[in-house]
């Protein structure tokens, strides 16, 4: 399997529906054989809609699809070999297990005999072998989910599209399931594309994270990229949690020191490569960066001092929001056990290497 | 002690329950009930009202009624007719229905315009259908102007005066008056559809049709069972239609079964054996909604 | 979001095929519409008209003042009794009725609903008035019609249309009733109001436009029923149905006026039922399908 030949390319695609909405705008797209790809994104932000043209249950209004180098924009999704998983699983409620799994199979008229086979063998590689008989209405969500996967890696997809699969879950089975979709994708070694709106499922899963927003990209890349080098101020706020704290800065370009006013706290801007230098700039600091730090030391890291505001612990981590001597609130998040009560005084210190910097103007990175 | 008395009956919970239906209850008795026993004494018994004698004192009769009844000719093939044209005229709106919905059930201009349109008939009082049918296959009415005009002069049909064009006419003006319900019953089960299923299959590689029959038709069944017992069961009593477009003739050739009974049991007055030949109808009935019923329990909840 | 279910392919091929089966469905309307308004010269003679060539109101006027504009029609129909009698008795026998179905059948839908008494066969045996040919509870409806002296008179239609109009009444209140939640109810309890206060102050405000549309429904069908009043009724309680069977079966070729008779007879139960439009599956279907 070549890593980079492209399987899905989407050019410049617009979908406006009837009623005027505004679902994607000019999205370009590259989706890679063999890769686990993830749509990320608040809800309304396009990313199931651009699913629904990949399957082509949707026809952009504008812009192409290719497939392979193949352009398929206007197909049918019968003609497409994109299969796709529901958020609901759409599984056909007065059908067997067996005729669910056998269903795309017979409508492609695959001779009888190769649909028992191929059938048995799919639903022995999910377990689902002693549910064959029985009604889909009657078989719990994760067998639910494991027929219609099966169902569609048995009409063997170019490409197996997911849209939110895991959102029925509990907290606990989910995580159970993310681990299962994961070990799928190697075993049936096939292109996903995923679409959550949960950050951790996408950085868990995804081997491409694409961030969209109101029917845009605005981000993609490595789950470890887009987490440590977010380009936009709307990557940064929306990837990682608690999320990243954003703090106003003005630059002082004779001294090359970037002061942070509401946070009481500056720095010397040549640790931060910026591309350029403005007067005005948003700073990004993660929360997990800041550090509980003696209120001087000589370790020559600048320091947030503050007071506790409020403490929420969790089991690993300690989120506390400290009201810096500036006025600005941020957060951070140290190990557990962490003793401190709301009002005590508090010392945050940071690596300047850590810091992302933004023009509050375009909300794109300059560092 | 009538103080505690209204108290216990106003605001007692079992009495509070008892007393929610006891006026439904009384009026089954009334209307359900007691002319159930009426009927079934009667049929048992010789009674005429010109008999000059009470309807209690009437002499015992065995089951002399009810072998006249199932003996009659008329009863037989009225009975028969009436089954004939029931599943004529449900199956032609079934199927009428089932288009218009699926028609309706795609995009175009003017689409709930003329769904609401679609409604009226099955308002209209049945009479002022059987008026309409009446009217329009009159041997100088429109109808036949429209077969001269294409057919030619001497192509005049005397529909209502002929017995099978006479039951045409009638069967016609039934699935005029209720097609729209077939429409408005699978046209409504079709938009609950949910989408999903239906997407699902396509990206399956599944072709329309395929689709409509594997998994549409079988999401709205229980719908259609529900709406063709309704319907058969309201076509089988069909008497308004007919008493008014033809009374039942010429001759006894467009008879009903309802229509049927009321010439036995109101204009003969043969009230005994009209209750024998009601009670063979309804016996009938209750078979057919049992057996109608039982494949829609395990569908539907009722 | 808006979604296309199906493919969107030649729109206007559709629309041809439903405007002509909209035509087929208005036709027959039209053509009586049409003749209510035309002298009798053009009733049957040559070339079928739909709108009339000398359009008159005379049908209509004959129907309420048979005497008043002379001439063959009103000759012809003097023998006949004048409409006025049937439409009052009409006006006031399906409303009542309509009250009475609908009074009834909430409370037993309330009890059905809350408390389930009776079971499952308490509304099956309401529904199985409907189920069953009326002409089979006629015979013996007349033999204690006649005991209790009730025969064409406006109280025994009432009673009669009452009776048969329950089981819609009882199953699509019951529907509506369903649909409140139990909690609002519990809580009023909890507040110390008795279960009559509860069903009246909370439940039946809150099913307030179900109990409108069942009435709406209700009324329909005792507006329109005929077989009963047909064999119940002979010339002091008659009602519009009728009354135009009469007209078509004993005045004879009077197409004019009895076409003005039908559209008389339709106009409440249309007006009625496009009030209703959106309820008509459910209410035609006992509420069985919504």
């Amino acid at each position: 399997m070549s890593e980079h030949e492209v399987l899905i390319r989407l050019e410049r695609v617009s979908k406006v529906f009837d009623d005027g909405t505004v679902a994607v705008k000019e999205l370009d797209l590259d989706i890679e054989e063999g890769a686990f790809v993830c749509l990320l994104g608040p809800s309304g932000c396009g990313k199931t809609t651009t699913l629904r043209m990949i399957a082509g249950l949707e026809h952009p209004t504008t812009g192409e699809i290719y497939l392979r180098g193949e352009r398929i924009t206007h197909w049918p999704p019968q003609r497409r070999k994109a299969g796709m998983v529901f958020q609901s699983y759409a599984l056909f409620e007065h059908m067997t297990v067996h005729d669910n799994l056998a269903f795309g199979l017979k409508a492609r008229r695959v001779p009888r005999r190769q649909v028992r086979e191929r059938v048995r063998s799919m639903a022995r590689q999910l377990e689902l072998d002693d549910v064959l008989r029985v009604r889909a209405s009657r078989v719990d969500l994760s067998t639910m989910q494991r027929v219609a996967v099966g169902r569609t890696l048995l009409a063997e997809p170019d490409v197996l599209l997911l849209d939110e699969p895991l959102n029925n879950f509990q907290a606990g089975l989910r995580e159970q399931m993310r681990v299962q979709l994961k070990s799928w994708q190697y075993q049936f070694g096939r292109t996903m594309v995923y679409v959550t709106h949960d950050q951790e499922e996408a950085m868990t899963l995804g081997d491409r994270i694409v961030v969209m927003r109101d029917g845009q990209v605005e981000q993609i890349g490595e789950p470890a990229e887009v987490y440590r080098y977010p380009t936009t101020l709307f990557v940064a706020g929306f990837i990682g949690l608690p999320p990243m704290n954003f703090l106003p800065a003005r630059f002082d370009a004779s001294a090359g020191r970037l002061t942070m006013a509401g946070a009481g706290v500056e720095v010397d801007a040549s640790s931060l490569r910026l591309d350029r230098a403005l007067e005005e700039m948003v700073v990004g600091v993660r929360p997990g960066h800041l550090s509980p730090a003696e209120e001087e030391g000589a370790d020559g890291r600048p320091r947030i001092r503050g007071r506790v505001e409020l403490v929420r612990p969790t089991a690993a981590k300690t989120i506390l929001d400290v009201k810096a001597e500036g006025g600005q609130t941020v957060r951070a998040l140290v190990p557990s056990p962490f003793s401190t009560a709301p009002g005590d005084p508090i010392t945050l210190a940071f690596e300047p290497r850590h810091l992302v910097v933004f023009d509050p103007s375009t909300k794109r990175r300059i560092s | 002690m009538m103080q505690r008395l209204k108290h216990a009956l106003l605001f007692s919970d079992g009495w509070f329950k008892q007393l929610l239906v006891l006026p439904m209850q009384a009026v089954i008795w009334a209307v359900l009930v007691v002319p159930l026993l009426i009927a079934i004494y009667l049929s048992f018994v010789d009674w005429e009202p010109i008999s000059g004698r009470e309807w209690w004192q009437a002499p015992f009769a065995g089951v002399a009624n009810y072998k006249r009844a199932l003996l009659d000719p008329r009863f037989q093939s009225a009975f028969v007719r009436t089954l004939v044209l029931v599943l004529t005229v449900v199956s032609v709106q079934l199927v009428l229905g089932l288009a218009l919905a699926v028609l309706f059930n795609t995009k175009f201009p003017a689409r709930r315009f003329y769904s609401s349109i679609l409604l009226f008939p099955m308002m209209l009082p049945w009479v002022v259908v059987g008026l309409i049918f009446f009217v329009l296959f009159l041997e100088q009415g429109p109808i036949n102007y429209l077969l001269i005009g294409v057919f030619g002069p001497d192509r005049s049909v005397d529909w209502l005066g002929r017995p099978l064009l006479a039951l045409l006419a009638i069967g016609l003006g039934d699935v005029w008056q209720w097609t729209p319900f077939m429409f408005l019953v699978i046209y409504s089960a079709l938009a609950a559809v949910p989408p999903e299923p239906i997407e699902a299959a396509k990206t399956l590689g599944a072709s329309e049709w395929q689709i409509f029959r594997r998994i549409t038709v079988p999401a709205i069944m229980p719908v259609i069972l529900i709406a063709l017992l309704i319907r058969g069961l309201e076509a089988f009593k069909i008497f308004d239609l007919i008493f008014i477009m033809t009374g039942g003739g010429p001759g006894t050739s467009t008879e009903s079964i309802s229509l049927y009974l009321y010439r036995t049991g109101f204009v003969f007055g043969q009230l005994s054996f009209a209750s024998a030949a009601a009670i063979l109808v309804l016996v009938f009935v209750v078979l057919v909604s049992w057996a109608g019923l039982r494949p829609l329990r395990t569908e539907v909840e009722l | 979001m808006s979604r296309g279910r199906y493919r969107t392919g030649r729109p206007w091929l559709r629309l041809l095929v439903a405007t002509v089966v909209v035509l087929v469905v208005l036709g027959p309307v039209v053509w009586l519409a049409s003749l209510s308004f035309k002298p009798p010269e053009e009733w049957l003679a040559g070339r079928p008209t739909i709108i009339p060539r000398d359009p008159t109101a005379t049908n209509y006027l004959v129907l309420f003042a048979p005497g008043l504009p002379g001439g063959a029609i009103g000759e012809a129909l003097r023998a006949a009794q004048p409409v006025n009698r049937a439409l009052i008795n009409s006006l006031l026998v399906a409303p009542i009725s309509t009250l009475l179905s609908v009074a009834i059948g909430f409370l037993g839908a309330y009890g059905v609903s809350r408390f389930r008494v009776g079971g499952n066969f308490l509304p099956f045996s309401v529904l199985a008035t409907r189920m069953f040919p009326p002409i089979a509870f006629a015979v013996p409806l007349l033999v204690y019609y006649r005991t209790l002296g009730l025969i064409d008179t406006r109280l025994g239609l009432i009673l009669m249309y009452t009776a048969s109009t329950l089981a819609f009444s009882l199953w699509l209140l019951k529907g509506f009733i369903d649909g409140v939640p139990r909690h609002i109810e519990e809580a009023a309890l909890l507040d110390g109001a008795s279960h009559w206060r509860v069903l009246f102050t909370i439940t039946l405000p809150l099913v307030r436009g179900g109990l409108a549309a069942t009435a709406l429904f209700v009324f329909i069908m005792n507006w329109t029923e005929f077989l009963f009043a047909l064999i119940f009724t002979s010339r002091t309680a008659v009602t519009v149905p009728v009354q135009l069977s009469q007209y078509v079966g004993t005045v004879g070729r009077f197409y004019g006026p009895q076409a003005a008779l039908g559209m008389v007879a339709s106009l409440p139960v249309l007006v009625a039922g496009y009030a209703i439009q959106r309820f008509l599956v459910r209410a035609f279907t006992f509420g069985l399908v919504k």
